[in-house]
């Protein structure tokens, strides 16, 4: 660990002197509580893997910027005197950068103190060594080292001391969001936010992500809560800068199972009562803030530098106050550095930035498009919505759109990158080459990734030495990279799903997110109801393959019960539809109504004790026979076995005749289940049973007896 | 070491005025008007010549220019800065050629055979030291802050020379000196002020309510209602951003058609403008500092705003032809005398820093 300090006394004579030494009092009062603030430099995720395999992703240049010096500057912008900066990726880069920064000289207004460990896996590790090592006294701000943001928090900041100061410590967060209408283009689909909050207070009351979904459910409290008036919104962009109080690093102490933010409010939310903890929220409507969380983002936010939304934190300001970054602002946002040269007939629209020493071949073409330093680029080069970094060098007749092309990289003659491509680190690609929409070219392989998947956090420069020894063994596949080309492609080399997946979390596309991801609210329990099902139907299938007592069969689903904490009358309507599905799961769905019953009669027979040992009230008669009715709802198809198997039941005691008298008797609910009733024909076979029931009932009522 | 200490002290104030400087001048923060941008350039300036390590003029004006270069590059479109830089610089320069016993009169004066002759020298002869120069310079600098201090006092005492009774006075925007100055008249007289609102920032209504607190009869109209209401209008005064060296203004979008219009009805256009506004800049290019937060003025474009281009000129370009005069704290001034106060103001070397 390494911490940089720079004495206290400095930063606190700078603050007197720019109130002009004014109130002494005031003046001491600031020295007691210097504002701080958590940043935490690591993503805790792979969305910008391959390229962050290389370079951190705080790093990583956003307007030839690092993108953590961005953050901070907001933070100083903000009043921040003291920045804690947690790093594990790649700390060692980070450190090296930050050192080297305007941050750490010695006039700075914010004191960096860089905290690296390779043990933080989540923010919630992080904030847990905040609490461990007691670094913040009082309200903190806590930022992602991908942040950019330009937004004034100190009235935020305000609103939470005061409501800290009215209520005492009830309030631990404030989270800060930005007014922008669902559909711009800065809002990022997976932090896509429904919030439901009170109007007056500003305080959360339902927090959830909406992930693509269609229905949205909210637990009825928060209507039914004191305030008189609330407001659900949609239009919030989530800025991903929290003040937090310093009782929220205790909380996640307290829960070790916080891994995130996210996690973090739902937690508080539920809790509130036990805990009385609550989360406010400050919406803003000017400003600017986003967090680069993915490829898609990192394409709008660069560009919205560019067309200097984020005013005061534009390209020519040089607000890194590095040697040689400044450049010059012309029309149409032209930002050109120093020593660029530009070839005859160049054109470059608009929204362009081009550091220093690029040069530029003739008849070029350059829109929206950032170009970092020391690039060459050759003649007739069409360049739309390009983010090159450093050192990159493109040949001629050239066609790039809305790609990333890292440092080092070189694109060889008449090679065309469709959108949304990557190329990473020092890939050579072509020539005569057409890389189709959203390849992903690396020199690490992908197989090498997958091989040390598990240390990838630990690894260090060693093992990256290591690994590259390996990948070179491995061929480059000259149809995807080109004849001359150096790299693999990450898409085409990986299998399905994953590669799928890999590529929507580069660039964010999580178009039509898959059922299973829904883990919010209702998606999560029924998403639970579904695995218990699933587990009652393995207990089951392995009680039938090695002959297992039903009474152990019923101790298995009770414990199961217990475990998904599943109600009895799910219990019972779950085990019903799985028994009745069994045959169905066993030998396809394709089965005739005749082999239907015939296979599951005996399962119900050798399963009937299980049955029994739930089904024991009316209720419980009539919820079984409505979990019966919605399947032969659901495979019409078979809706004939359905008397049969009611039959069964009734003949195995499971079922009461009340019961399916009284279930027939309350009527349909809808029309089909009507139909379902009359088709079958169910009273006349009804009547035949209760002949049979009469003939039986002495004997019957002998067994109850007993 | 108390010297050291000293030095980073300066430095850090530098640093600090130069990250105030980068968030934008306008708005938050200390730095609110070009009133306070010019005191506390003059401070820092002061500061540096206490501090600083320096043995002669040259030296001095050595630092001061490098220092001056990082603040104007800090936040370019404000002008006032680099003003109170050159105001310094002809200080250094004047107290010099005093402590040398030389007039600096005569070597000023521009003519054609001294711009034949004159090579390099003059920078060479600030090389000798003079012991009571430090205190000289500073005490100078010291007469500037006085100077500036009564700016916005000496513009508003001219007040009753330009409004007379009942007449209809048009304004546009907020500028704290033509506030003053309205205000001033109105101790006395009794007129009418029309204040243009200013979209999209809308200046003109904080003006407007200022102007109505002390009991000035005032209309706020739109932007767009200028020309039509022009015909009633006595005079137009107004503030300015800069103002340049051809006696041209960069002031707030929206003066420039106030201008055409009063041409138009031949109503006259005073300007309202400290000295420490005259810049040594022509005319050059005009700056976009912030079409940012301008996301709610477009609620229709959300899908296509990632294709649009807001542009939101913050500045107008009014030719020096459209200008009656010009009132600074050291009298009324045509447009066409503007050269001259610039030579008194500021030496010519020192018009690119």
């Amino acid at each position: 660990m390494l911490q940089i300090y720079t004495s206290g006394a400095t930063s606190g004579s700078f603050r007197g002197g720019k109130q002009k030494k004014g109130n002494v009092t005031s003046e001491q009062e600031e020295e007691e509580q210097p504002l701080q603030a958590v940043l935490v430099a690591d993503s805790f995720n792979r969305r910008f893997f391959p390229i962050s395999k290389d370079q951190p992703r705080a790093l990583l240049p956003l307007g030839n910027v690092a993108m953590i010096d961005y953050t901070l500057e907001f933070l100083t912008s903000t009043g921040v005197q003291e920045t804690f900066v947690f790093c594990c990726w790649m700390s060692n880069k980070i450190k090296d950068h930050l050192l080297k920064s305007k941050w750490c000289r010695p006039t700075s207004p914010n004191v960096v103190h860089i905290i690296t460990s390779d043990l933080y896996r989540s923010l919630g590790d992080v904030l847990r060594d905040v609490d461990a090592k007691n670094l913040v006294r009082n309200d903190f701000i806590l930022v992602y080292g991908d942040v950019v943001s330009n937004i004034d928090v100190s009235q935020a900041l305000q609103e939470h001391r005061h409501r800290r100061k009215v209520d005492k410590n009830i309030s631990v967060m404030t989270m800060v969001f930005k007014e922008s209408s669902p559909g711009h283009k800065t809002r990022c689909e997976e932090d896509d936010v429904i919030v439901a909050m009170d109007s007056k207070s500003k305080r959360v009351l339902h927090y959830q992500k909406t992930q693509g979904l269609k229905k949205l459910q909210f637990p009825m409290n928060i209507f039914q809560h004191g305030s008189d008036e609330f407001e659900i919104r949609h239009d919030l962009l989530d800025c991903h800068i929290s003040i937090c109080s310093p009782q929220v690093a205790e909380l996640f102490t307290d829960n070790f199972d916080y891994q995130t933010r996210n996690d973090f409010v739902r937690g508080i939310l539920v809790n509130e009562e036990i805990l009385g903890n609550q989360i406010h929220l400050y919406v803003t409507q000017d400003g600017y803030g986003a967090r680069v969380s993915n490829l898609q983002m990192y394409d709008s936010v660069s560009l919205d530098m560019v067309r200097r939304w984020v005013y005061p934190l534009t390209p020519e300001a040089n607000f890194t106050d590095q040697q040689g970054q400044g450049c010059t602002h012309s029309r149409h946002n032209v930002y050109r550095g120093a020593e660029v040269s530009l070839g005859h007939g160049s054109q470059m629209e608009e929204n362009v930035l081009i550091g220093r020493d690029t040069s530029i071949g003739a008849n070029c073409h350059i829109s929206n498009s950032v170009i970092g330093n020391n690039c060459t680029i050759g003649d007739n080069v069409v360049l739309d919505r390009a983010h090159m970094w450093n050192n990159v060098h493109v040949s001629s007749n050239v066609e790039i759109h809305q790609s990333v092309v890292c440092d080092g990289a070189v694109v060889k003659e008449a090679v065309r990158l469709n959108k949304q491509c990557v190329l990473a680190y020092n890939v050579v690609i072509g020539p005569n080459l057409s890389l189709p929409e959203g390849t992903v070219v690396s020199m690490h392989h992908p197989e090498e990734e997958e091989e040390d998947d598990d240390d990838e956090f630990l690894s260090d420069d060693q093992e990256v030495g290591h690994s590259k020894d390996k990948t070179r063994q491995k061929a480059f596949n000259p149809a995807e990279v080109g004849p001359e080309g150096k790299g693999y492609i990450w898409k085409a080399s990986m299998n399905d799903t994953e590669d799928e997946e890999l590529a929507q979390c580069l660039w964010g596309l999580v178009l039509n997110p898959d059922p299973e991801s829904d883990s919010e609210s209702e998606a999560s329990e029924e998403s639970q109801d579904r695995t218990f099902q699933l587990e009652v139907l393995g207990t089951l299938q392995r009680g039938l393959e090695e002959n297992i007592v039903c009474d152990n069969l019923v101790l298995e689903i009770n414990s199961l019960k217990y475990a998904y904490n599943i109600t009895l009358k799910e219990v019972m309507q779950i085990l019903t539809r799985v028994v009745l599905e069994y045959p169905f799961q066993q030998q396809g769905t394709q089965l005739t109504t005749l082999q239907y019953t015939g296979s599951l009669l005996p399962l119900l027979k050798t399963w009937s004790p299980v049955f029994k040992n739930y089904i024991k009230r009316a209720q419980d008669h009539l919820d079984c026979l409505s979990a019966v009715e919605e399947l032969f709802l659901e495979q019409d198809t078979h809706q004939t076995a359905m008397v049969k198997v009611l039959m069964k039941m009734y003949q195995l005691e499971i079922l009461e005749e009340e019961a399916i008298l009284k279930w027939f008797s309350t009527g349909a609910t809808n029309d089909k289940s009507r139909q379902l009733r009359k088709n079958q024909g169910v009273m006349r076979r009804m009547s035949l049973w209760r002949k049979e029931s009469e003939e039986d009932e002495s004997s019957e009522e002998g067994e109850c007896g007993r | 070491m108390p010297g050291a200490d000293k030095e980073t002290d300066l430095t850090e104030r530098i640093e600090a005025f130069l990250a105030d400087l980068k968030r934008g001048g306008s708005g938050t923060g200390p730095l609110r008007g070009s009133g306070e941008m010019a005191r506390e350039t003059t401070y820092l300036l002061r500061r540096i010549t206490a501090q600083a390590r320096w043995s002669s003029a040259g030296d001095l004006m050595e630092i001061i220019r490098n220092e001056g270069r990082r603040m104007t590059a800090a936040q370019p479109s404000e002008t006032t800065v680099g003003n109170m830089v050159r105001r310094v610089l002809k200080i250094i320069r004047e107290e010099y050629a005093r402590s040398r016993g030389s007039s600096e009169e005569t070597e000023q004066q521009e003519s054609l055979h001294k711009l034949l002759t004159a090579g390099e020298l003059s920078e060479e002869n600030f090389r000798q030291h003079f012991v009571h120069l430090k205190a000289n310079v500073i005490e100078a600098i010291n007469e500037l802050l006085t100077e500036l201090d009564g700016t916005t006092d000496n513009i508003a005492m001219q007040a009753l020379e330009h409004i007379h009774s009942n007449e209809v006075i048009m304004t546009v925007g907020r500028s704290r000196t033509v506030e003053a100055f309205l205000k001033d008249a109105a101790r006395k007289r009794k007129f009418h002020v029309i204040v243009a609102e200013c979209a999209p920032f809308c200046q003109g209504h904080e003006m407007a309510t200022g102007l109505s607190k002390v009991g000035i009869e005032t209309t706020v109209i739109a932007d767009a209602a200028i020309f039509a209401v022009m015909s009633r209008v006595n005079k137009v005064i107004i503030g300015t951003q800069t103002v340049l060296a051809n006696g041209g203004l960069r002031a707030v979008n929206g003066t420039h058609s106030v201008a055409l219009a009063a041409r138009h009805h031949s109503t006259p256009l005073i300007i309202c403008a400290p000295m420490f506004k005259l810049s040594p800049q022509v005319f050059t290019t005009i700056f976009y500092p912030f079409p940012g937060s301008f996301s709610y003025c477009l609620p229709v474009l959300r899908e296509i705003l990632s294709k649009v281009n807001v542009h939101c000129p913050v500045f107008d370009y009014v030719p020096p032809e459209l200008i009656t005069l010009f009132i600074s704290n050291i009298g009324g001034n045509a447009p066409s005398y503007i050269y001259r106060l610039m030579s008194e103001l500021y030496h010519p070397e020192d018009h690119k820093l």
